[in-house]
């Protein structure tokens, strides 16, 4: 290493002119030059280059402490590294190149200054600055119980020219409605007002944030919107009562035209055999075959047709009818 | 002469790592990002260790101090790393040193998996004028690696990843998703407007 850059400084001194430092070298310089003969070519007018000696890995002991060798990151150095090992491509009939002056393992980043002793000295080192889990938070259940919002937020690390990724601002809150305090019409007016960031299977609302220029602002902003949304789901205005059956979220059997139908079928077919009126159709209403038939009907158009909902039907509609 | 200057690089990374502890601190200090509440704050520096007034003692063989505060510490649920690279043997590496470190930490490991490689080809043409014909083909090939941890605490999280992060081999890069998990906001507790029925209904009345 020394060689080399005490080389390119003569060189650069013959071209510019004498370095201060290096006076003594120069004299050298033409001194060695008067001696050296023609068969010196390469190092010619240079001083003669001292030889390399053995490398350091045949003096290594192997119980030597191997973090001192390679304490940081470093590229390869085939002469500190005591392991015969090849890579490249095979010549033909032959095998991958040596490691002396083999360029493709200096490319390659090493892991040789992150062996599992020096791993253990630093994780020893960075101990200290840990903390421990809450062992009461055991199980996702407990962490979801005390600690229902979520706040989900990516970091970037990569190499270019800046250090900056604009994904990084993102912010996603996840919060399971059933953790807040909601009453039905309060949850009923905030499943409108959220729309498609709430996902029925479950239960959990999904705010993502991404309109500020800095993660600290969004996490605000996608709090205030919580916020917001909880206060005013709980608020009633005075347009709400125009609610109609269309807007309704689930079916309700009550003042629906199925239950006018199965009264008005009920009374055709003369079941109770007493006078009409609205003591027929109250007592109807009470029969047990009548409210299995109600139960069928809003299971059916609550949760879709399936093999258990249209024999519940069928069910129903026997006892009722009489069949 | 180069038996020296080896030496003396040895040392002075070696005094990035292992005595550069507080140095670290700093660093980290400077580069906290989400972080907003830290139960251990990292002193700046080792030599002036009286300045500081905290609750533990100073150890003279240590030449950092911890301050434990009060502040609660973030609790995250999950942080998940997923590197990104273009030699799949590296990423083989880096992943047997990151689940290495976390069991020496005390970290749980979640999943830790290989998501399916990106392969990015594109075709130009070979010449730089006319012979349309002939054309050369490159891909970028992406390897993925993900390791996901549970159960972090914030400064834990900290440690763990600023350790990944300064040891992250060159031409790979890394995701870090935290999800860290809060309690309710005391403002969302309960509705306001059962406090203050009066002041809020004329309100609304004059807006709509």
């Amino acid at each position: 290493m020394a060689a080399h850059t005490s080389k390119a400084f003569l060189s650069l001194g013959r071209i510019t002119g004498p370095v201060l430092g290096l006076h003594s070298s120069l004299n050298r310089v033409t001194y060695a030059t008067g001696l050296s003969g023609k068969a010196d070519f390469p190092n010619r007018g240079k001083k003669p280059r001292r030889d390399a000696g053995k490398p350091r890995t045949e003096k290594m002991a192997v119980d030597q402490d191997w973090t001192a060798v390679y304490p940081a990151a470093a590229p390869f150095r085939p002469g500190s590294v005591p392991i015969p090992v090849r890579m490249g491509y095979p010549v033909k009939g032959g095998v991958p190149p040596e490691k002396n002056g083999n360029l493709e393992l200096i490319k390659i980043p090493n892991f040789l200054h992150l062996t599992p002793a020096a791993i253990k000295k630093h994780c020893e080192a960075l101990k200290p600055f840990c903390t421990e889990w809450p062992s009461a938070l055991d199980t996702h259940g407990k962490c979801d119980e005390h600690f229902p919002i979520k706040m989900e937020s990516t970091d970037y690390v990569s190499a270019g020219t800046s250090l900056r990724n604009p994904s990084a601002r993102i912010v996603h809150l996840k919060v399971k409605l059933s953790s807040l305090n909601l009453d039905d019409h309060a949850r009923k007016k905030m499943l409108k007002l959220v729309g498609e960031r709430y996902c029925k299977d479950t239960d959990v609302l999904t705010i993502r944030t991404d309109s500020c220029p800095l993660k600290q602002q969004n996490y605000d902003y996608a709090l205030y919107l919580l916020t917001v949304l909880y206060h005013e789901s709980w608020k009633t205005e005075a347009w709400e009562a125009e609610k109609t059956v269309a807007d309704m979220e689930e079916y309700s059997w009550e003042d629906s035209p199925s239950q006018k139908n199965i009264l008005d079928t009920l009374v055709r077919m003369k079941v109770a055999g007493e006078g009409e009126g609205e003591e027929l159709r109250q007592e109807l209403l009470g029969r047990r075959e009548v409210q299995d038939y109600k139960d069928s009907v809003t299971r059916l158009k609550n949760e879709g047709e399936s093999e258990n909902t249209m024999l519940q039907y069928r069910e129903a509609v026997k006892k009722v009818l009489n069949l | 002469m180069a038996a020296p200057m080896a030496v003396s690089r040895d040392i002075c990374s070696l005094a990035r790592i292992f005595v550069g502890i507080s140095q670290l601190g700093t660093r980290g200090l400077s580069a906290c990002r989400s972080h907003r509440k830290c139960n251990i704050i990292r002193s700046h520096l080792p030599l002036t260790s009286s300045t500081f007034f905290h609750t533990g003692a100073v150890f003279s063989s240590t030449p950092s101090s911890i301050t434990v505060t009060d502040e609660p510490d973030t609790l995250f649920q999950k942080v998940s790393v997923l590197v990104k690279g273009h030699d799949r043997a590296v990423l083989d590496s880096y992943e047997f040193f990151a689940t290495m470190t976390a069991k020496e930490l005390g970290i749980t490991l979640g999943k830790v998996f290989e998501p399916p490689k990106d392969i990015d080809r594109f075709t130009l043409l070979k010449s730089i004028h006319i012979f349309k014909k002939h054309r050369v083909q490159y891909e970028m090939r992406t390897h993925y690696r993900c390791i996901e941890l549970s159960h972090v605490t914030g400064c834990t999280a900290q440690v763990y990843l600023e350790y990944i992060q300064r040891n992250l081999p060159e031409g790979v890069a890394m995701e870090v998703s935290k999800t860290a998990m809060e309690k309710v906001p005391d403002h969302i507790l309960q509705p306001i407007w059962n406090d203050k029925p009066t002041d809020n209904k004329p309100s609304q009345s004059e807006q709509s």
